[in-house]
């Protein structure tokens, strides 16, 4: 089954926004998704947290749209919608019935041209309260919570841009005023520093006059691009980092994590392939033998998160069965680790994964949402959106060789992160345990 | 002045494209399997279900979980494959075979490319008719649902999910325990209750599939594909019909149950009753009455707690809408410090649901996002899929999805008023906290909220050192 080929076109507007229209009118719906080129990277020391902050602020009202009124109208005109942000981006989305697009449109413009006009000292401090609240829910009162932030701080070097997690710190939360705020967003969110792409049961040329219209006359920045500090790193992280974290967990768990290959670099798309061979599935080899026939594991995970500078994240974890010798999960775990990067793939579990990143893919272009946001990451990220079509010939490209060699070149001894998480008595998780 | 630089004005919306949920067929082969096809043109990746109207509601109370435990053992092995075999054969079509049960329904699900319909028809019906339960694999599946309770423990949202149900339905009913079973019933499962409970639920006659997709892509007559997988399957006159689910409040008054999680920085909120069946006469009421209160971004209590207060990241409520009476709640995580005055709100909300009717615009708010939403829940062969499965299991008319976009709109502020009148209960909720005890009990002594109990029990992760003798 070929997938299907994702046809679009593409301009920009006198002011730098960046327009992608892609038709697709199998349903009466439409997706017009944004994506604003700045993540928790383009965060300064002291000011961490402020491109998530903003994934709450945005839906606080501008100038003639009224506090959490965006949601209202979209939901009213039976839309759906949120925003998430990452290292190296956020993006804003909403799903339409398709003849409710100018409404999605126009709200996305409204606050892109006039968000600080409705930003006032009470939204601020509501909303920081809610993000708090937030990272207490994801984070802290979450057995394992704390894994992200912890992984993010031991694979990149203190001050490196993808040092700190997307929530920041609640004290430069708390220290921010609304002019900090107010900075953060004139300096990011203009037209040149945003895609937007409109995929779905539309009509290109009413798309481009909606967009010409409602965007057309926000000013761009001419202070953009921002210059980020050097973000390139060594391949390796040099030498093993582990800690042991006591935590309010039952069962002990380890996390693994290396630097990987960047995204958008070919080598990213065969440790993909590696990761669903060795733990994407029942039929994988790491599922297989930790949990299947050797049972130390409950559940076992591996996977990359690509990032655009410096290095990705590639991670895993196995969680214990009660009693088992953490040194003997670990030392299965590492030498299925050790073989994939020493001997080729089977022909077999390579067109297995392969067959199954088909059918994802199939999968995930049936949603306009899905190719939406794909359209947006891609001009962003690699200024390419046609690399939405390139991307599963790559995989399918993909030989047992180079799967071999960059397990080789990732999973190593002097590139790996062992964090422990063991049961730890609440009140002194400082100190037992360890 | 920035204002210029946009358009001040809304834009006003176009004509709806004229939409209806998508045409499907149904259809009966000789032995009495239903077949159900909805062709979704341009969706080349296929779903296919075989969906049994009976779930765990159906199994004994001391084999609690054995159903859902049975439908994950579905797929570790039949007559002819072993597990992997399975896994294998499944992953060279690029398929994703799934099989699992909740309270009212089993499923065994294949999502494939469309040219590959046939062959993965072949591993469902394998699984289906033939499992073989091995004893080793369902003995390690039962052990890993051992650890997955232990883990529910220390998990506050699932803690207090779990705390809730035990604490609103009285002992024996259905549904006041998860469904995968608990502590209690888990360790006797084995192989043979797998078998016996497959033995009796099982029978073509009573099972139904649905398969969506772009049916043209599949390039084979669907009725014969399923012919040839599923006609030589043998009716089972041993299968007893889904039962009536037993459900008991526990209680007709009120009860305030805090769950001791020292030092925790939230507390997990769950306050509500028993809430009302699937098939009620104001199904519509209840869906506008409920997205008012706790659906909808700007529905009451998420405007009220974390839009007003930040006391939350979010607040909802919701019937959870089953064969039998499930559960009706609010749910929300808030900070330690302002646990019993987000308690007090979401019971004042609760009683000004009753007390009037909501406004013209939240009516408008909460029927406009329902009735427009619609197409957009069914963009895909899963969505679609399960939705008709959900028309089975919860034996509803096949023209119910047609109705359902008339019925919401036609759903009054007065009838908005009556169905929170008749299915919300102040006086008898059950408030269910699971957070720092020693923090929140000082303020919801004053609070009068209802007679309190208090569990301080040991929770799993905490070994005995310092600071034990605290949660002792």
């Amino acid at each position: 089954m070929p997938v299907p080929k994702v046809d679009f076109s593409q301009s920009r507007l006198p002011n730098g926004l960046r327009l992608i229209i892609s038709e697709d009118h199998l349903a009466p719906v439409a997706a017009v998704n944004v994506w604003y080129n700045v993540g928790s990277k383009h965060e300064v020391a002291g000011k961490t947290g402020f491109a998530h902050l903003f994934e709450h602020v945005m839906f606080q009202g501008s100038a003639h749209v009224g506090k959490a009124e965006h949601i209202a109208l979209v939901q009213a005109a039976g839309g759906t919608m949120n925003g998430t942000t990452w290292l190296d981006r956020t993006n804003y989305f909403e799903t339409m019935p398709s003849h409710q697009l100018a409404l999605a449109l126009w709200l996305e413009a409204d606050r892109m041209g006039t968000l600080l006009d409705a930003l006032s000292q009470e939204n601020l401090d509501n909303q920081r309260e809610v993000v708090k609240n937030e990272k207490r829910w994801s984070y802290d009162n979450r057995p394992y919570g704390s894994w992200v932030e912890k992984m993010l701080g031991a694979i990149y070097p203190d001050g490196h841009p993808y040092h700190h997690p997307t929530i920041g710190s609640m004290d430069d939360l708390d220290a921010a005023s609304v002019e900090d705020v107010s900075d953060f967003f004139r300096l990011h969110y203009a037209p040149n520093n945003a895609v937007l792409s409109v995929v779905g049961d539309v009509e290109p040329v009413q798309v481009r006059a909606w967009v010409e219209e409602f965007f057309g006359r926000i000013p761009a920045n001419p202070n953009l691009p921002v210059a980020l500090p050097d973000m390139s790193l060594p391949a390796r992280i040099g030498s093993e980092i582990r800690e042991i974290v006591p935590d309010r967990v039952p069962l002990p768990r380890i996390h693994w994590g290396f630097r990987g290959p960047l995204f958008g670099d070919h080598r990213l798309d065969a440790l993909d392939l590696a990761g669903q061979i060795l733990a994407g599935g029942k039929g994988s080899r790491l599922h297989r033998r930790l949990v299947r026939e050797e049972r130390l594991a409950q559940d076992v995970a591996l996977f990359s998160m690509g990032l655009v500078a410096g290095a990705s994240v590639t991670a895993g974890w196995a969680t214990a069965r009660p009693g088992v010798d953490l040194v003997q999960l670990e030392t299965v775990f590492w030498e299925e680790l050790e073989k994939i990067s020493r001997e080729l793939v089977s022909d077999d579990e390579l067109e297995r994964a392969k067959a199954l990143t088909e059918a994802d893919e199939l999968g995930a272009l049936q949603s306009v949402h899905e190719k939406a946001d794909r359209l947006s990451m891609y001009a962003t990220l690699f200024d390419n959106p046609g690399m939405i079509n390139d991307i599963l010939p790559r995989y399918l490209s993909t030989t047992a060789e180079e799967i071999r060699e960059v397990c080789a070149d990732v999973f190593r001894a002097d590139n790996r992160v062992v964090m422990t998480y063991l049961p730890a008595v609440a009140e002194a998780a400082g100190e037992a345990a360890a | 002045m920035t204002t210029e630089i946009v358009v001040a004005q809304r834009p006003t919306h176009g004509e709806p494209r004229p939409y209806q949920f998508p045409r499907f067929e149904r259809e009966e082969l000789d032995n009495g399997l239903g077949l159900i096809t909805v062709d979704l043109p341009g969706r080349a990746l296929v779903t296919a279900s075989l969906v049994l109207p009976s779930g765990a509601v159906d199994e004994p109370d001391e084999l609690g979980g054995v159903t859902s435990l049975m439908a994950r053992a579905l797929t570790e092995g039949t007559a002819r494959r072993d597990a992997i075999e399975l896994t294998e054969a499944s992953e060279r079509l690029g398929a994703s075979l799934h099989a699992e049960a909740g309270w009212d329904g089993l499923s065994i699900s294949i999502e494939v490319p469309a040219e590959r319909l046939s062959a993965a028809l072949e591993l469902a019906a394998e699984v289906a008719i033939e499992p073989s339960f091995p004893a080793a694999e369902v003995d390690r599946m039962r052990d890993e649902r051992m650890n997955d309770l232990l883990q529910a423990k220390a998990d506050p949202r699932r803690r207090a999910d779990d705390a809730f149900v035990e604490t609103i339905y009285a002992p024996g009913s259905t549904y006041g325990r998860p469904s995968a079973g608990t502590e209690a019933t888990v360790p006797s499962l084995d192989a043979d209750a797998c078998r016996v409970i497959h033995g009796r639920r099982f029978d073509p006659a009573k099972m139904t599939l649905i398969v969506g997709g772009d049916l043209d892509a599949v390039g084979e007559d669907i009725r014969a594909i399923v012919e040839s997988r599923f006609g030589a399957w043998a009716r089972n006159p041993a299968a007893e019909p889904p039962g009536d689910p037993r459900t008991k409040p526990a209680r007709d008054e009120r009860i305030v149950r805090v769950i001791h999680r020292p030092g925790s920085v939230q507390t997990e909120i769950r306050v509500g009753h028993l809430g009302v069946r699937r098939k009620i006469p104001d199904f519509h009421a209840v869906s506008v009455m409920s997205a008012i209160l706790g659906g909808l971004f700007n529905s009451r209590l998420n405007r009220k707690l974390r839009e007003e207060k930040g006391y939350t990241y979010g607040a909802g409520a919701g019937y959870d809408l089953r064969r039998g009476v499930g559960p009706f709640a609010v749910r929300a995580a808030v900070n330690t410090e302002v646990t019993v005055p987000a308690v007090q709100d979401i019971l004042a909300e609760l009683e000004a649901m009753r007390a009037a009717p909501p406004s013209t615009a939240e009516l408008h708010a909460a029927r406009d996002f329902l009735v427009g939403v619609f197409p957009l829940r069914f963009e895909t062969p899963p969505a679609v899929v399960g939705a008709l499965a959900g028309l089975l299991i919860h034996e509803l008319p096949l023209d119910e999805l047609d109705r359902y976009r008339p019925a919401i709109e036609a759903v009054s502020d007065a009838d908005v008023q009556r169905s929170a009148s008749e299915h919300i209960e102040p006086e008898k909720l059950a408030v269910v906290l699971v957070g720092d005890a020693d923090a929140i009990l000082p303020a919801l002594e004053g609070a009068e909220i209802g007679p309190i109990v208090v569990e301080r029990e040991e929770l799993p992760g905490q070994e005995p050192g310092p600071g034990a003798a605290d949660a002792a």
